[in-house]
């Protein structure tokens, strides 16, 4: 699923909102990962919700699916899952590549 | 601002068309104001349910996009408000959320939501939908505008039948009157001080033996516009016109404190304005004629007198009475008033122009009471 490097391609005029985009995102990672720790699975699911909302407005198809595995596995209590998931967005953020036309 | 500039504002106008996007997440609140404003549109966000109730009472927008998941008030409860507030009823609101099922969408509907989008958001699919919603909403305001414009069309027509009939004042009272419970005229008889004002044509009658019945009605309303313009000048308020006389009530409906000097001035005035009509009747062979005035003030009934078939809006009382005796006393070019009327305007006339003429006994009156002659 990972091949080491994600690419993006975003509309040019949303241009100037892709680095506050992305350092929201960082930090949902962390509310995620604090989330996964203390069990919240309400907090897990309203956190996935938003990101399957917000990714593929921006042209981020992979936050909106994995936002979608998050609050599926927070439904059904699935930690194994959650901790895929999320482990899944960290390594996302950290090699994502956007482009811009 | 008059009726008419408030038309003219409601109009669809070149200003932009005004949005706001209510969403907790300030990323997909962000997204949404790009995209519209890409489109030529004023988006504003907000970031929950209380905040947009607030800007929306302040300020209304266009159209709203709301969140559906919002902290504190959901967009459910805030659609529902919004819908049930008149001032907001009719501003299109568009449901923004994530929830696909079934029961959410019903939800939306029963809580008046116009329209819904569904997130992730496709920028294609926000352009279309709000596009179509503006257009209607433009629609709606063009149609409001003309509404209005008619309405106020109607009610200029109003006030002008009105106007010729009553004075300004009493017509622009009868229309809001209607206007507020289609009930006009709906006030009780009261009792008002009023001053009353008798104007009389005098030896009218013997001009009409010797004029062409056609040309008498002509005659009549030269006569009548001289005067009503007098009293509406001084803001007299018409109660009758019968025959040759009119009936000028001041301090009434509306109080005027310098009510005598207001009666006195359009008396002046209606014999000054009258006088190139009787030249231009004289030069055409007319009989000797003139307006004499009598004026009278005290105590009257104000109300609506007749039957629920035809009814008059008048002044009765002694006050009038008087002034009806006064004007069957006065000559072409004279005002008779009584000593109370003297005494409020014997400082603008001209001593020379006054004479006592005592104590006189009034037909129908068991006091005589005391008249003064003024020529005008």
């Amino acid at each position: 699923m990972n091949d080491g490097v994600h690419k993006v391609t975003v509309a040019k005029d949303l241009q100037d909102l892709i680095p506050t985009f992305l350092k929201n995102r960082k930090k949902e990672f962390d509310n995620l990962r604090i989330a996964l720790a203390a069990a919240d699975f309400e907090q897990l699911r309203q956190l996935g919700h938003r990101m399957k909302g917000v990714g593929v407005s921006y042209g981020f198809e992979r936050v909106s699916a994995l936002g979608k595995s998050i609050e599926d596995g927070a439904r059904s209590g699935d930690r194994a899952s959650l901790q895929e998931s999320i482990s899944e967005y960290g390594e996302y953020l950290a090699t994502v590549q956007v482009a811009y036309e | 601002m008059s009726d008419l500039a408030a038309a003219a504002r409601m109009a669809p106008a070149a200003a932009a068309f005004r949005v706001l996007v209510v969403d907790d997440d300030p990323d997909m609140a962000a997204f949404l104001a790009r995209l519209l404003a890409k489109e030529g549109m004023r988006a504003d966000t907000v970031g929950d349910g209380e905040a947009a109730l607030a800007r929306i009472a302040a300020d209304a927008p266009d159209l709203i996009l709301l969140d559906v998941m919002l902290p504190g008030a959901d967009g459910f409860a805030v659609c529902e408000r919004l819908k049930a507030e008149p001032s907001s009823a009719m501003i299109p609101i568009v449901l923004v959320t994530a929830l696909e099922d079934h029961e959410s969408r019903v939800r939306g509907i029963r809580a008046g939501a116009d329209d819904f989008l569904s997130k992730p958001v496709r920028r294609e699919e926000l352009v279309a939908r709000v596009k179509t919603l503006r257009r209607l909403h433009e629609t709606r305001r063009e149609l409001e505008a003309r509404r209005l414009g008619a309405e106020i069309q109607h009610k200029e027509t109003l006030r002008k039948a009105f106007a010729r009939y009553v004075s300004p004042r009493l017509a622009e009272r009868i229309i809001s009157e209607f206007a507020e419970d289609g009930t006009p005229f709906r006030r009780e008889a009261q009792r008002v001080s009023v001053v009353a004002l008798f104007a009389d044509l005098r030896g009218f009658t013997r001009l009409t033996e010797s004029t062409r019945v056609d040309e008498v009605v002509g005659m009549l309303n030269e006569y009548f516009s001289v005067i009503t313009d007098a009293a509406y000048r001084h803001e007299g308020t018409i109660f009758s016109m019968a025959g040759d006389s009119l009936l000028v009530g001041f301090n009434v409906p509306f109080p005027q404190p310098d009510a005598a000097e207001r009666a006195c001035r359009a008396a002046q005035e209606m014999v000054a304005g009258f006088a190139p009509v009787l030249a231009s009747w004289t030069e055409r062979g007319g009989a000797p004629t003139g307006v004499g005035i009598g004026i009278a003030s005290g105590e009257a009934i104000l109300g609506n007198v007749g039957s629920p078939h035809y009814m008059s809006h008048t002044i009765i009382g002694d006050a009038v009475n008087t002034a009806a005796r006064l004007v069957q006393m006065a000559p072409p070019g004279e005002m008779l008033v009584s000593r109370p009327v003297y005494d409020a305007v014997r400082g603008m006339l001209a001593p020379e122009r006054v004479r006592s003429r005592g104590e006189v006994a009034l037909r129908g009156k068991s006091e005589a009471i005391e008249v003064y002659s003024v020529r005008l």
